[in-house]
């Protein structure tokens, strides 16, 4: 608070001191009041009016400064009540209360809607395990009654399953509490797992996948990497170039600090004005709206795991060649050796 | 014959699995009352349980605790949770492998078969009809000669000797290929099988593989 502002502030009271001063003035000479005694009237006047907003103005400003400069440095401002002392004037505590009132308003709503938003996530996440049960059921019955439905009913069942997890691992990814585990998973298991679930996709593509390098532990956790490989995968096969075979290759790279693993295919590719944003979240771009009919989900789901869990994960590609998926795990000595 | 025991209180995942289990040549049983589940189990005498978490009752990892604290019958967990947590703590009480609902039944198989045989701790060299099998050289031979197979010729052979004169389809030697990280494809299937043959035929068992039509191989 600058005292330039306090004083156009006050303006208005200035202005009727004033008007009251004229006044007095007027009526003391008015009565022949001698000159000595207005003189001594007008000072003391003036030292009050002065005296008076001297110690207004201190008193404010020692609180308002305080309230904007604990405000700045404050990283969640709803919290400013709780940093500040209730001041000694009427206006400041007035304003001081009603901040409280206000913040536990917005605290109690907030918890509210935690609430609700954590009951909805418990139930979608019960919800998934329950239709699990009856896709695993509808699984064993086409794989035991084979004949050439089995494997159309296989097909359409495996992507409910690819769908209900989806939902699964974005509840998840949204949601606040700790539920994954952070523990060496070979590299070589994980990619072997995620190929082996998408088996009878990969091959119906005609595609074939190399690997390289793979022996290799990585921190973190082994179903949340799985799919997010299952993720990539499916991207690959959605966007294949109609003109050649699909390659898929899976490599990694270990440094001293990281493990890198690239996830690689020659598909269509990414425009590049569409490369910034394909982690974003309901972005489709060009090849979403062209080519196969797309949530802008996958990636963006892959890309809060990868935030939780601490992994940094980039995207390069070139359109009409190749898409290039990176993920890179942080070594931790301490777990490692 | 093995005996396998499911413990699943989903009652068309349970028949269906039993059914399954039946086709692949295990003999099956299955607890359907879940008041006394663990004195059932441990009755029941099985060389493997299959086992759900999700159970009334007691819930699987309990029940687990229990059945472990009298045998150490292989016990692989089944269940519809995907999760990493449920995983170690399964494992932490003594299961020897986790699988995921829905689970591809081929891969459930595979799995199955890969404990029991843990469990029964088979020597790494076998014979069939005189010929020794050596795992870790990843050789065949008759005595005086020597073939070495490759790797993905290995898998096949292995698996195909695991299930002698039953039918092997070409869908569950492809997952037997992948899940040892040999991502191959169709062509590629064929071209090791013949191969294999050819390499067979050397060490005059030319006929042990015969093909069936639209079902798969059985090694005689």
């Amino acid at each position: 608070m600058r005292i330039i502002d306090y004083i156009k502030d006050r303006c208005w009271f200035y202005l009727t001191a004033a008007i009251s001063f004229g006044m007095m003035l007027l009526f003391l000479t008015a009565y022949c009041v001698s000159v000595q005694l207005i003189g001594c009237i007008s000072v003391i006047y003036l030292l009050f009016i002065i005296i008076e907003e001297l110690i207004g103005f201190f008193r404010k400003r020692d609180f308002y400064s305080e309230l904007s400069e604990k405000l700045e440095v404050l990283d969640k401002k709803y919290l400013i009540h709780e940093m500040l002392q209730k001041p000694p004037f009427l206006e400041g505590e007035l304003a001081y209360d009603a901040l409280c009132e206000a913040n536990k308003s917005m605290c109690e709503c907030v918890a509210e809607y935690r609430r609700s938003f954590t009951d909805f996530r418990e139930f979608i996440e019960l919800w998934v395990h329950e239709v699990k049960l009856p896709v695993a059921s509808l699984q064993l019955m086409a794989h035991n009654h084979k004949d050439e439905l089995g494997d159309k009913f296989m097909e359409q069942l495996r992507r409910i399953d690819g769908y209900t997890d989806q939902v699964l691992y974005y509840a998840r990814s949204e949601n606040a509490e700790k539920d994954y585990i952070i523990k060496p998973v070979s590299l070589k298991r994980a990619v072997a797992n995620a190929a082996l679930k998408n088996r009878e996709d990969i091959q119906l593509a005609g595609a074939c996948i190399e690997t390289e390098g793979l022996d290799v532990n990585v921190m973190t956790d082994g179903k949340w990497l799985e799919f997010i490989l299952g993720q990539f995968t499916a991207n690959s096969l959605k966007y294949k170039s109609p003109d050649r075979e699909l390659a898929i290759k899976v490599s990694a790279e270990d440094m001293p600090d990281k493990v890198l693993l690239h996830f690689r295919d020659n598909g269509i590719g990414i425009h590049e004005r569409d490369l910034p944003r394909v982690f974003e979240k309901s972005f489709t771009g060009d090849n979403g709206r062209s080519y196969a009919k797309s949530t802008g989900m996958g990636l963006y789901i892959v890309k809060s795991l990868c935030e939780r869990l601490g992994h940094s994960i980039s995207v390069s590609s070139e359109q009409g060649s190749f898409t290039e998926l990176t993920i890179a795990f942080a070594k931790n000595d301490y777990y490692l050796n | 014959m093995s005996k396998i025991y499911i413990v699943e209180d989903d009652r068309s995942i349970r028949e269906e699995l039993a059914e399954l289990l039946r086709n692949s040549g295990y003999e099956t049983d299955c607890l359907t009352d879940f008041s006394d589940s663990a004195a059932q189990v441990l009755a029941a005498r099985a060389d493997l349980i299959l086992m759900d978490i999700n159970i009334p009752n007691l819930n699987g990892e309990q029940l687990l605790k229990e059945i472990r604290r009298e045998t150490d019958t292989p016990v692989i967990m089944v269940t519809s949770r995907t999760s990493e947590t449920d995983e170690v703590l399964s494992m932490s009480y003594g299961a020897d492998d986790y699988i995921t609902k829905p689970y591809n039944p081929t891969i459930l198989l595979l799995r199955i078969s890969a404990v029991l045989k843990r469990s029964a701790g088979t020597a790494s060299v076998q014979t069939y009809s005189g010929l020794q099998v050596n795992d870790a050289k990843g050789t065949l031979s008759d005595g005086s000669r020597e073939m070495t197979l490759t790797k993905n010729e290995m898998i096949i052979f292995r698996f195909m000797l695991d299930r002698k004169g039953m039918i092997v389809t070409r869908d569950e030697l492809m997952t037997a290929l992948w899940d040892n990280d040999e991502f191959v494809n169709d062509n590629a299937l064929t071209v090791n099988i013949s191969r294999l043959r050819s390499k067979l035929a050397e060490l005059d068992c030319g006929d042990a593989i015969e093909t069936r039509k639209k079902q798969g191989y059985i090694l005689k």
